[in-house]
């Protein structure tokens, strides 16, 4: 008796939950944590009238082995320049048609036609920054203005690093002189020297912790994505920015739309979506990062938290240092990674 | 010849959550003694050891060993040594070094550690077992091996908590013997717990009898079942009739409407009195010979005697006889001066 | 009766060597595989890969991990052992109620758990602000190996205080009251038969705490700062990062190796089988 209630309010459940079945249409975007507001979502599923279905991952690596290991259906993706080019040469994108993307033109001319997609023919930027060096003014007074200055005696101990092979190579890369997507093995080498020898000075080699470590002040430097530098310096006020005089990584961070897509209309709607002035501008208020479009730039280009050269470095500056991009080292990625394991792995520490 | 003192117990109480164990104990233990402490389920005689031993300390009194006071002193510096009721052999330890243990805590020489424990092993007939692992033996091994683990260390006192009673009758018996022998040949004290009346009488030469937290009597085991001092002690150790009834004068005793001759006195004239007869001094004979008559009610084949069931007008009278009788048939019974116990009423 | 309980087993068999068997076999087979090689399937067989471990870099990373390890297990051992001594002490329905409170933390992610030490143990961490309260100095732990080490322990410490309460629980009370009785002071009733009692106890905690203390990756990531690379990390790099499979499936065979060798070196301290007077006094 009981077991036969049981089946008819299953039954009836189930019915009820076929009526109401979603039938809007679908979006799936594929995106690093905390890089979008997420009320943007919403504006985006009440104009379109559909249902955005937001996915993490946690690194463009990861992204990447999932996209081409296939069986997903991602519409919209937010990979980095490197990686971007990588995705073109294993033919995983597909081609945008700029007449569905009519905002585009607010992207500033300087991140369009980038070498990872000159003719930007599978990109729209979302994002772009570089990486610096953030330091306590409080307890550094000299002024900052070169790598070395992690090399610093003075500051045993009281440096973060990244725990990124591209990003921790490229400082020591940059500070010889020699450039970040170099495949020469003795360049690496003197790097690598340099890294393992900077090992004592070391507090830590984190990823996301710096952000919390040095809003607390538990360092005086740290090398840090630009972005993360305009939140850290809006919470501390002691904490300063500078892009060395050695140069560093511009980095952008775009849309595309990968060729197992199932709605390219729809994602092309969204990509434009995203660079809507508007929009944009609740992007880069939540986020923090720069925002490559300028309308949206004029309305935060007085805000305080914008007032830095994390956030908006002046053009004058950044022709004047040799900035690069991180391009794909195909198979070489392999010796990067392995002389980052020796760096970590080797024995000389605070 | 009178034994030196050896333990003085005056005045032991023990209160446990509320029960008084101990209601006031007075007993004093000689040198050379064997001692047995014998009581049913509950009495006390397991805590009153315990006390004795060092596991235990009493809620107040005093025991006082060799002229000093014993509870003072913590257990493993007492001159005591006990053998436990489940023998708590130690089973990470071979044979040899569970016996040799105590003298090692003792610190005493390797070498006349292993002659001593060699001897112990002469003595308990197991010297070929030195190496063997504690849980390859049978219980009699290892009940000997507790033993020698005791007394291997001269203790002046063995405690003893029921040892024989997880073995099989045959063995029991001969290892009463042989405790009994032990004893008697290294002048040890023993103080012996049972609740076995029969073990009791055959290995001691004091019997300490407890029930209630109380000593209900001391003596030898002669004393003890001859002369019951009252009614608990008549009806545990061995089997009795107990009878009510009354001393004429001294020497005389009525009941079952005979007055017979008795050996007690000093109870008053006409004093209402309790009279204890053993089974096995009744005597069936020919209804016309008998003090008094009685129906057969039931016969019962023990192997050493029957058990005759002897009903006196409502009354049971229990007979241990080497003959037989009829059931039903009517019978006299007799018994002799020697043979009536006199008690006082209700003790 | 036999034939039907044999084939109860199957299932299980089957299992076993899906999940265990199976992929342990392709790790062996990996580890054998010549990275040089784009394609893996060419199978060209080489032992490289196991020689590319001895090199000092690697070899000190291993070493690092069974430092590390070490320290963490004996910390458990110390602090686990009294512990579970003073639980085994108290009434028995209280004691599995203690216990009870002891494991709950565990249910919580272990992710988790190491990221509160981070925000107790910090600069100005909960830790250093107490220390503040009171006028002391205060300390500089996170990112050492002492943080790593903190970490370790209170992770694994349930692993040795379990089996270790199991077997002082298991000791006969009576077995105490006899060495008392035979001449033992409280330290000699300790050492001579506790001790020797709960040995399978504490052999089974520290198999349990140092294994996965050798071959964890997590707690010397967040708590170390990634100044401490161990195995764990070492392995985990191979396969993430690197992309290189082959030298990763080596590594975790040669740590596989050593874990294994613990073990059997542990259990020889386990005087079970042999007689009774194998523990030397």
């Amino acid at each position: 008796m009981k077991k036969g209630l049981m089946m008819f309010v299953a039954s009836i459940a189930l019915l009820l939950s076929a009526c109401s079945r979603d039938t809007r249409e679908k979006l799936y975007v594929y995106n690093v944590g905390e890089y979008i507001d997420r009320e943007v979502l919403n504006l985006f599923e009440e104009e379109f009238n559909c249902k955005v279905i937001y996915e993490l991952y946690d690194s463009n690596e990861t992204m990447y082995q999932k996209i081409k290991a296939g069986g997903t259906n991602y519409d919209v993706a937010f990979p980095s320049d490197y990686m971007v080019e990588k995705m073109i040469k294993d033919d995983l994108l597909i081609p945008l048609d700029y007449e569905l993307i009519p905002n585009f033109q607010y992207i500033d001319e300087k991140y369009k036609h980038l070498p990872y997609d000159p003719e930007n023919s599978y990109t729209v930027p979302y994002f772009w920054g570089t990486v610096g060096i953030l330091y306590d003014q409080s307890v550094i007074k000299e002024p900052v203005d070169s790598w070395s200055v992690l090399w610093d005696d003075a500051y045993k101990g009281n440096v973060f690093m990244y725990d990124s092979q591209r990003d921790s190579l490229m400082v020591a890369l940059k500070l010889l002189g020699y450039s970040m997507n170099t495949h020469d093995i003795e360049e690496l080498e003197e790097a690598k020297q340099l890294l393992i020898d900077q090992r004592p000075l070391v507090y830590a080699y984190v990823t996301d912790q710096v952000i919390d470590n040095m809003i607390s002040g538990n360092a005086a430097l740290a090398v840090v994505y630009s972005g993360d530098a305009t939140y850290i310096m809006d919470e501390n006020e002691n904490m300063n920015y500078v892009i060395p005089k050695e140069g560093s990584n511009i980095w952008v961070d775009s849309m595309v739309i990968p060729k197992t897509a199932q709605n390219v209309e729809l994602a092309h709607e969204f990509i434009n979506f995203m660079q809507r002035p508007d929009i944009a501008l609740m992007n880069t208020e939540y986020v923090m990062y720069s925002t490559p479009n300028t309308e949206t730039l004029k309305m935060v280009a007085d805000q305080e938290w914008t007032q830095n050269d994390a956030y908006s470095p002046s053009e004058e500056l950044l022709a004047t240092l040799p900035m690069e991009t991180f391009r794909d080292p195909g198979e070489f990625i392999k010796q990067y990674d392995d002389i980052w394991t020796q760096v970590l792995a080797a024995p000389n520490r605070r | 010849m009178t034994k030196t003192p050896l333990i003085e117990i005056k005045n032991l109480t023990k209160e446990y959550d509320g029960d008084i164990i101990l209601k006031g104990i007075d007993l004093t233990i000689h040198e050379d003694e064997f001692v047995t402490l014998l009581g049913p389920s509950g009495c006390g005689k397991t805590t009153l050891l315990r006390i004795i031993g060092g596991f235990d300390t009493p809620t107040s009194g005093e025991v006082v060993f060799k002229g000093k006071d014993l509870i003072q002193i913590p257990s493993y510096k007492r001159e005591i040594n006990t053998v436990f009721q489940k023998y708590a052999l130690f089973p990470h330890l071979n044979v040899f070094d569970n016996i040799a243990f105590g003298l090692r805590m003792k610190k005493v020489p390797e070498s006349e550690i292993t002659e001593r424990v060699n001897r112990m092993l002469k003595m308990i007939k197991l010297t070929d077992f030195a190496n063997r692992r504690i849980d390859s033996l049978s219980g009699g091994q290892q009940q000997r091996i507790a033993i020698a683990r005791a007394l291997v260390n001269r203790p002046k006192v063995l405690l003893l908590d029921e040892p024989l009673g997880a073995l099989d009758l045959k063995l029991r018996q001969d290892m009463q013997y042989e405790l009994k022998e032990i004893q008697r040949e290294m002048g040890i004290t023993f103080i012996f717990v049972t609740h076995d009346q029969e073990e009791a009488l055959t290995m001691s030469d004091t019997i300490v009898v407890l029930n209630d937290g109380l000593i209900q009597q001391i003596g030898t085991p002669v004393d003890i079942y001859n002369e019951p001092r009252n009614r608990f002690v008549a009806n545990f150790i061995g089997e009795s009739n107990i009878v009510d009834a009354v001393m004429i004068e001294d020497y005389k005793v009525k009941f079952e409407g005979h007055v017979f001759e008795c050996v007690d006195r000093g109870y008053n004239p006409n004093e209402a009195v309790e009279v204890v007869i053993r089974p096995e001094d009744l005597q069936i004979v020919d209804k016309e010979k008998g003090a008094f008559t009685g129906v057969v009610d039931s016969v019962i084949f023990k192997g050493v005697h029957y058990e005759i069931i002897v009903m006196v007008e409502g009354r049971e009278y229990i007979v241990h006889s080497t003959q037989s009788a009829e059931v039903g048939s009517v019978v006299g019974m007799i018994v002799a001066p020697a043979d009536i116990h006199v008690m006082e009423v209700g003790i | 009766m036999h034939e039907s309980t044999k084939r109860l087993s199957y299932p299980y068999i089957v299992w076993i060597s899906i999940i265990i068997i199976i992929p342990m076999l392709l790790i062996f087979l990996y580890s054998l595989i010549d990275p040089s090689d784009g394609n893996p399937m060419a199978f060209r067989l080489t032992i490289d890969n196991y020689v590319k471990f001895f090199s000092p870099i690697y070899i000190s990373t291993l070493a690092r991990s069974l430092w590390i390890a070490v320290w963490s297990t004996l910390a458990c051992l110390l602090l686990g052992y009294p512990l579970a001594w003073v639980i085994a002490q108290c009434h028995p329905k209280k004691q599995s109620s203690l216990l009870l409170l002891f494991i709950m933390p565990m249910w919580i992610n272990m992710l988790l758990r190491t990221y509160a030490w981070i925000s107790i143990l910090g600069k100005n961490g909960i830790l250093n602000n107490i220390l503040e309260f009171f006028h002391l100095a205060p300390v500089d732990i996170m990112y050492t190996d002492f943080a790593i080490i903190l970490g370790m322990v209170y992770n694994f410490l349930p692993f040795m205080v379990l089996p270790i309460h199991t077997a002082i629980a298991k000791v006969d009370k009576n077995l105490i009251d006899a060495a008392r009785d035979l001449g033992a002071n409280n330290r000699q009733v300790f050492s001579k038969v506790v001790f020797p009692l709960t040995l399978p106890g504490i052999i089974t905690g520290v198999i349990m705490v140092f294994l996965p203390a050798v071959s964890t990756f997590v707690i010397p990531q967040l708590l170390g700062g990634g100044q401490f690379m161990m195995i764990g990390n070492l392995i985990e790099k191979q396969f993430l990062l690197t992309g290189n499979w082959y030298f990763g499936s080596a590594l975790s065979m040669i740590l596989m190796i050593f874990i294994l060798l613990s073990i059997w070196l542990m259990k020889r301290f386990d005087s079970d089988g042999q007689a009774g007077g194998a523990l030397p006094w």
